[in-house]
Parts: C-alpha cells; sequence; structure tokens
C-alpha cells in the first residue's frame, strides 16, 4: 500500500535562535558524540563477531540476566522506598511551614487535627469500653461452665449415692434376715441346751444307770454334745 | 533498501529523528504538533508515515532514524495489522530499544476491539517497552509528549552514560515475570 512520508517544517522544530556556542553548549555536544561514537562502534562490534560456543554463552548471558534483572528490581524498590521517605520528609516540612504562618489555612489544620485527637480518643475509649464488656461476657461464660460442670458432679453424687442408698436397703434387708436367723439359732441353740440339761438331770436324779442300756447310753452321750460347738 | 537500519548513516550534530508510524492521520498529527512545541535544546525531526516500508526514492534524503514509535489504536483491529505488517520492514537490531509501541484511546476501554494479551505478547516478542496513552486529552497528550521526547534523546544518544539498550530491561513491569 502506498505510503505517504511528510517532513514537518524543520522551521518549527528548531528551538530559540542558537546564540554562539558557548563552553557549556560545546562540552554537551561533546558528551552527545562520545556517547553516538560509543553506540555506532558497539554496533559494529557486535557485528564482526563470530558466535561460536553460543550454547554456553547463552547459559552464561542468561544467567548474568537474571542477576541484572535482581539487581535492577532491587534498585527500583529501593528507589521508590526512598521517593516515599522523601516526600514524607517533603510534606512535613511543607506543613511545618504553613502552621508558622498562622493564617486560615493553618488555623484550619489545627482545628482538624483537634477534632482527629478528639475522635481518636473516642474511638480509643470506646474501643476499652468494648473490651471490658468481652472480658464481663467472658467471665460469665466461664462461671455458666463452671456451675455447668458442678452441676453434672451434683448429679453424679446424687446418682451414685442412690444407687448405694439401695445397695444398703438391699443388704440391709439380708443382714436383718441374718440377724434374725441368727437370734433364731441362738434361741434354739439355747433352748436345746436346756432342754439337753433338762434330760441329764432327770436321767441322773432317776439314779438309772445309763451306761449298762445302749440306747439310754447312747442318748446321754448325746446330750453331753455342746451344740455350740457344732 | 527496503529495511530500516538503525546505524547506517552517520548522525547529525544536536538532532534527533523520530517516525511515526499509524493509521491514523489526525492523531499522528496532533502527537507530532504537541512534542514539537515542547521545550528542547536540540534540533527535532518528525517523519510521518503511515506504513512501511517508506518510499525507497526518497531514501538518500532521509536522515538517520532515531526512534520509531508505532501506534496502535485500541478500537481498531486494522492499526494493529498494519503495525505488524510494518513490523517486517525494521531490521532487528532497531529492537535494541529504539522502538516504542504507542497504544492509544485507552480512556474508552468499553469500544475496545483489541485483545490486551496480543499487545503485552507483542511488546514481548519485540522486547519493546508499550506506553499506553489517551490522546484526545491534552494533559495526557502532552505528559506522552514529554516521555517520547525524553526517550527519543536517549535513543539518540543525547545523554550520556544512558543508553537506548536498557528500555528493555527498565520498562518490564513486574506484573509480567
Amino acid at each position: 500500500m502506498e505510503s505517504l512520508q511528510r517532513d514537518l517544517a524543520a522551521a518549527a522544530a528548531e528551538p530559540e535562535p542558537e546564540p554562539e556556542p558557548n563552553i557549556l553548549m560545546l562540552l554537551r555536544l561533546r558528551d552527545q558524540m562520545k556517547q553516538q561514537l560509543m553506540e555506532c562502534s558497539t554496533a559494529v562490534r557486535a557485528s564482526q563477531e563470530i558466535c561460536h560456543g553460543h550454547i554456553l554463552e547463552e547459559n552464561f548471558t542468561m544467567n548474568n540476566g537474571q542477576d541484572l534483572q535482581r539487581n535492577v528490581e532491587e534498585a527500583k524498590v529501593s528507589f521508590q522506598n526512598k521517593t516515599l521517605a522523601l516526600q514524607r520528609i517533603q510534606l512535613m516540612v511543607a506543613l511545618r511551614n504553613k502552621m508558622k504562618e498562622n493564617d486560615d489555612d493553618s488555623r484550619m489544620i489545627t482545628e482538624t487535627m483537634k477534632r482527629i485527637v478528639q475522635l481518636s480518643m473516642a474511638v480509643i475509649e470506646y474501643q476499652q469500653q468494648a473490651r471490658e464488656k468481652e472480658q464481663k461476657l467472658l467471665d460469665i461464660k466461664r462461671k455458666r461452665f463452671s456451675l455447668k460442670k458442678a452441676g453434672e458432679q451434683k448429679l453424679l453424687q446424687i446418682h451414685t449415692m442412690m444407687k448405694k442408698q439401695k445397695e444398703e436397703q438391699a443388704s440391709m434387708k439380708v443382714t436383718k434376715m441374718m440377724e434374725k436367723i441368727h437370734n433364731d439359732f441362738e434361741r434354739e441353740k439355747q433352748m436345746t441346751t436346756i432342754i439337753q440339761n433338762v434330760f441329764q438331770n432327770i436321767i441322773i436324779a432317776s439314779r438309772v444307770n445309763w451306761a449298762e442300756d445302749p440306747s439310754l447310753r447312747e442318748i446321754v452321750l448325746q446330750l453331753e454334745k455342746n451344740v455350740n460347738f457344732i | 533498501m527496503a529495511v530500516l537500519r538503525p546505524f547506517d548513516k552517520l548522525p547529525a550534530l544536536n538532532s534527533a529523528v523520530l517516525l511515526l508510524v499509524s493509521s491514523d492521520e489526525g492523531l499522528q498529527q496532533k502527537l507530532a504538533e504537541a512534542i514539537l512545541r515542547e521545550k528542547k535544546n536540540f534540533k527535532i525531526n518528525i517523519h510521518l508515515a503511515t506504513s512501511l516500508p517508506l518510499p525507497s526514492e526518497r531514501d538518500h534524503l532521509r536522515p538517520r532514524i532515531d526512534m520509531i514509535v508505532f501506534m496502535i489504536d485500541i478500537k481498531s483491529k486494522y492499526s494493529l495489522k498494519n503495525v505488524e505488517a510494518s513490523l517486517a520492514y525494521v531490521d532487528a537490531s532497531f529492537f535494541l530499544g529504539k522502538v516504542c509501541f504507542l497504544v492509544t484511546g485507552v480512556g474508552r476501554v468499553n469500544c475496545c476491539s483489541i485483545e490486551m494479551n496480543a499487545i503485552w505478547k507483542l511488546g514481548e516478542i519485540y522486547s519493546s517497552p508499550v506506553l499506553f496513552c489517551e490522546l484526545e486529552m491534552e494533559g495526557i497528550r502532552v505528559a506522552t509528549a514529554q516521555r517520547l521526547l525524553r526517550m527519543l534523546q536517549i535513543c539518540a544518544g543525547h545523554i550520556p552514560g544512558v543508553s537506548a539498550l536498557s528500555f528493555g530491561s527498565l520498562m518490564r513491569s513486574s506484573a509480567n515475570d
């Protein structure tokens, strides 16, 4: 496709009529030419070099490239930080100068600052109150928890006590029965002893010779048995 | 010769040449005027073109070109295609910092018809800085003109110690790593 090429008026591009070249301008021109010469010679050298073993070179340049990139990033970051710090300092100086002037603006600034201080103190106070309420809430929760635990324990105690009572009752019945049996047994023993003694005395008092009659002898010997040692 | 080469001619004293390639001639004109209006202490020549290759009959009259700015309008896919077609006529050694992509019309994001990805990829492939601007607004136009002027100074070698080679790494944004 046809392409147009237009040169804009060179006159519009020239700066104010050039003064006679003074030293400064000459030095600047010299720096320019040095830089241009360096660029041109680099280009020439680059086109003249034969690239053999360019794979090794590739790795080398890649590693270097990464290092350099990292350095550039670090420089960028530190530059940004320094700019921020500088701006902060500038702001403070401007503020201080403004305050020294002591006109409407600075009064507004002081008022705004005072308002800010008031609001921040109010914020702090409310935050403190909120924290105290939170603490109280926590305390109450803790107490409720401990009460619940105590309640559980008491329930457990009641439970075990009731079980014990039931067991005791059950065992008491048993003991009562045992006691009754024991008492009855004692009574029977005593009665038996008495009856034994009575029979013995009857037989002895009757002056019968009990040793001769075997059945009588058996009976007397049996009566001699002490029932307490059975 | 159809291909543009960076070092095929000698530089002129205290002057720089900028080539603007864009399919929208009105915007091109406005940007060129804004650049010319800036205060500078060297001679500047701005060449305007809608696409490359430049007509070869005026080759011997043309001075050495220090920087090429490709303008892409975000509202027209044609401008992107135009730029991609013109890139073939630029020598590889130009892309060592002497080429810049300028994306215009970013103020109206709702009628954007080019993918942002395509533009980022373009900048990555050709390792050239990508600038975004909105030339309809006076303030941004002036700011862009100042930026381009500064870049042109560096590309033309007027600033000792700073070379156009550093544009590739300095203008890489950390979001792309």
